[in-house]
């Protein structure tokens, strides 16, 4: 890559200089408050991924345990799958969507809202009710940890989004823009180096050009010294003239 | 009716056979050891290999692997009823009409199940599947074309031996309000007291043995219904019309019964049975589940096979038919669920099941 | 953006869906036509695409649905179009079933934790 292609296309001017520089500033201020929400986030959903983790796991035992109660409500009562099916009309159980904020990312969360009303009360009533009570407490708590997990696994595809698009950003700053910004300073930098180096050049070839007149010409100089002075560098248009005059 | 000597003497000329069947059907239940074993295996290959060395033998050889509990609760379910329909296809009467109305039970719960399909004006032939075998009848596809409950109401009243049943506790338009719960009760409430009178008409021993085994039924139904109605919108009085009036708590204990509001005044009204009394022991009034393997349910389950058992005690009588289809019911149920623990891979000490023999 | 959104889906076999309409999370819409419920039961021969399109229904069409709970051994049926969902919602989780253990090795979710954690 060449140098070219990593700077900014600006005229390379003082105030150029200042405004990249005040550009810089603010791309590091920028990059450090950006990798810190980075860092924020990432801890964040090193927890969650734990948990996630943890939860998949519970999950797993949990459903044992209700499917397991079910066998008995089926030992009992028979099979009532069909009825329960068909008797479904509105749900007791409910989630609400919660929120809560991570360096500035909503993660959403589910909380259940469970309605106390026995809408299957009556089911087993000759025989397996008391079972399949508890089959149903059993379930609705089977069914908060799977609430609990889906908030956790949302969270944990929000914020693995979230994290990405940090880091991207993040990454850009670092390889991109902080580089290009900081060449650009730097050519500025060179050429304005440069135009010094051309001034002063300039400057002391005149002052030497001066001095090779002076010598020949001291009476001149010494009388016109002061108007040379004064007038600056209309003199140097003179110069040609001047030696035409001596001639 | 003829006097005792007779029909000890006559018996056998029309029964026998099947007694002779049932008896040795009997003696092929799951015993003690059977069902230690059982309880060791630790998958369901083993079970299988467990049940070939019973009577089951080969129910499962036909089967693709992985096991499925739902195929073993299917299979061994159809054992129960192939060894029904032959008793029943080699039964005179009055054999016969006593095993058709061990079927009404089942039956009821098909019909139920067809109500609830057509009350959500679902495709009831899909139902069919779900019946349970034994409850089936030829009428059956013709209650599947009903599309409205006033329809079902009029088939089942038509077609089905159930309409006794039906006719005396409902109307048609109950179906559509009443709960599916509450009109299942009644049914069946209905069906055990006309089981009674008919098992009462066939004279002694059967009688007896019967109306042992069926007080049992109707009184944990009661003590059942009670329990499970608290804190449901089931009154009182509906509650009342759901016990079955025979049974050792009728009429007192029922009227307790009635009236009872939480789980003490149950076991109060059960008081003055000793052997109903005694599966209260160790429960208080919001812990009636405490313990995994003793529920009150499981009690009563047990002392249901103690009362079948004590059936075959007795000879030259139609009770051991339905005492020995009930046990082998209860053993389907264990094997499922012993087979639901292994699946699982539950605790051994949560896979106790009241053994039979 | 998620307040409509409160109702629990499931796409499972007999017994799964059975215990959790026990629990009441059943919702069945009487007002439509079609009876829209928030389960759908499926059978083990029943169409791939009946599955497909309940998914595609509960994940897509419907507003209502907040998390939507689907057993392992079914999401496996239709592996190719759980993989391809990624939004937060309503959010997928799949659940193990009686009969068939569950197995972390499959989880699209958690096959990504693992991917992430791995690297």
């Amino acid at each position: 890559m060449s140098e070219n292609n990593q700077r900014e296309a600006v005229f390379p001017t003082r105030m150029a200089l200042t405004n990249t520089k005040n550009r810089l500033k603010g791309a590091q201020t920028g990059h450090s408050l950006l990798a810190k929400k980075r860092d924020a986030l990432m801890i964040r959903f090193r927890a969650i991924l734990k948990k996630v983790e943890e939860a998949k796991l519970k999950m797993g035992k949990v459903m044992q345990v209700a499917a397991f109660s079910l066998a008995e409500v089926n030992y009992v009562a028979g099979d009532i799958s069909y009825q329960v099916q068909e008797s479904a009309k509105r749900p007791q159980l409910t989630v609400k969507a919660k929120q809560e904020n991570v360096s500035g990312v909503t993660l959403p969360g589910f909380e259940i809202e469970r309605e106390q009303s026995n809408e299957f009360s009556l089911t087993g009533l000759g025989r397996g009710g008391q079972k399949i009570q508890k089959c149903k407490e059993t379930y609705a708590k089977a069914i908060e940890t799977l609430v609990e997990l889906a908030s956790l696994q949302t969270a944990f595809m929000i914020l693995d989004d979230v994290i990405r698009v940090t880091n991207r950003r993040v990454n850009a700053i670092e390889h991109v823009v902080l580089p290009k910004l900081e060449n650009t300073i730097k050519y500025i930098n060179s050429e304005l180096d440069e135009m010094d180096r051309e001034e002063f050049f300039r400057l002391k070839k005149i002052q030497s050009k001066k001095k090779k007149g002076g010598d020949s010409e001291q009476d001149t100089i010494d009388q016109g010294e002061y108007t040379q002075d004064q007038a600056g560098g209309a003199d140097i248009l003179d110069q040609g003239k001047d030696e035409d005059v001596i001639f | 009716m003829s006097v005792l000597g007779s029909e000890m003497l006559f018996f056998n000329v029309q029964n026998g056979y099947l007694e002779g069947i049932i008896r040795g059907y009997k003696a092929g239940l799951l015993t003690q050891s059977n069902y230690s074993n059982l309880q060791q295996c630790d998958n369901l290959e083993d079970l299988r290999m467990q049940l070939s060395a019973t009577d089951y033998g080969n129910f499962l050889s036909n089967e693709t692997l992985p096991l499925s509990t739902s195929t073993i609760s299917q299979k061994s379910s159809q054992t129960l009823v192939d060894e029904f329909n032959y008793v029943k296809s080699n039964a005179s009467e009055p054999l016969s009409t006593f095993l058709d109305y061990m079927t009404y039970s089942y039956m009821i719960d098909n019909v139920i199940l067809l109500i609830t399909g057509t009350l959500h004006e679902r495709d009831t032939h899909e139902l069919l599947d779900r019946c349970h075998p034994l409850g089936k009848f030829d009428a059956m596809s013709a209650l599947c074309v009903a599309t409205n409950v006033e329809e079902l109401y009029q088939s089942v009243l038509v077609e089905t031996p159930l309409a006794p049943y039906f006719r005396s506790c409902l109307s048609a338009s109950d179906l559509d309000d009443l709960n599916i719960e509450i009109i299942r009760n009644s049914v069946y409430k209905a069906y055990l007291e006309d089981f009674y009178d008919f098992s009462q008409s066939l004279g002694d021993p059967t009688a007896s043995i019967m109306a042992k085994l069926l007080s049992f039924e109707a009184d944990r139904r009661s003590i059942n219904i009670t329990l499970n109605s608290f804190n449901t919108e089931l009154t009182k009085e509906m509650r009342n019309s759901l016990y079955p009036q025979f049974g050792r708590l009728y009429p007192a204990g029922t009227y307790a019964l009635a009236r009872a509001e939480d789980f003490d005044q149950v076991r109060a009204a059960c008081e003055f049975i000793p052997e109903y009394y005694h599966m209260f022991d160790g429960f208080s009034s919001n812990n009636t589940d405490s313990d995994h393997n003793n529920s009150l349910e499981d009690r009563f389950f047990a002392h249901d096979v103690l009362l079948n058992k004590e059936t075959f005690l007795q000879q030259f009588n139609y009770a051991p038919f339905y005492s020995y289809f009930k046990l082998k019911e209860q053993e389907v149920r264990n094997i499922v669920w012993l087979s639901e623990c292994i699946a699982q891979s539950a605790p051994q000490e949560r896979r106790a099941v009241p053994t039979i023999f | 953006m998620a307040t409509k959104r409160t109702l629990i889906a499931a796409i499972g076999d007999d017994d799964t869906i059975t215990g959790l309409l026990l629990a009441g999370i059943g919702n069945v819409d009487e007002g439509s036509e079609k009876k829209q419920s928030n389960f759908y039961v499926h059978e083990q021969h029943a169409q791939l695409s009946v599955l497909e399109d309940h998914f595609r229904q509960f994940t897509q069409e419907r507003e209502d649905i907040a998390i939507l709970l689907i057993n392992q051994h079914i999401a496996e049926l239709i592996r190719p179009l759980v993989e391809k969902y990624t939004q937060p919602f309503p959010a997928l989780l799949e659940i193990p079933s009686k009969e068939h253990p569950y197995d972390p090795e499959k989880d699209t979710i958690l096959k990504r934790v693992q991917k992430l954690v791995g690297d």
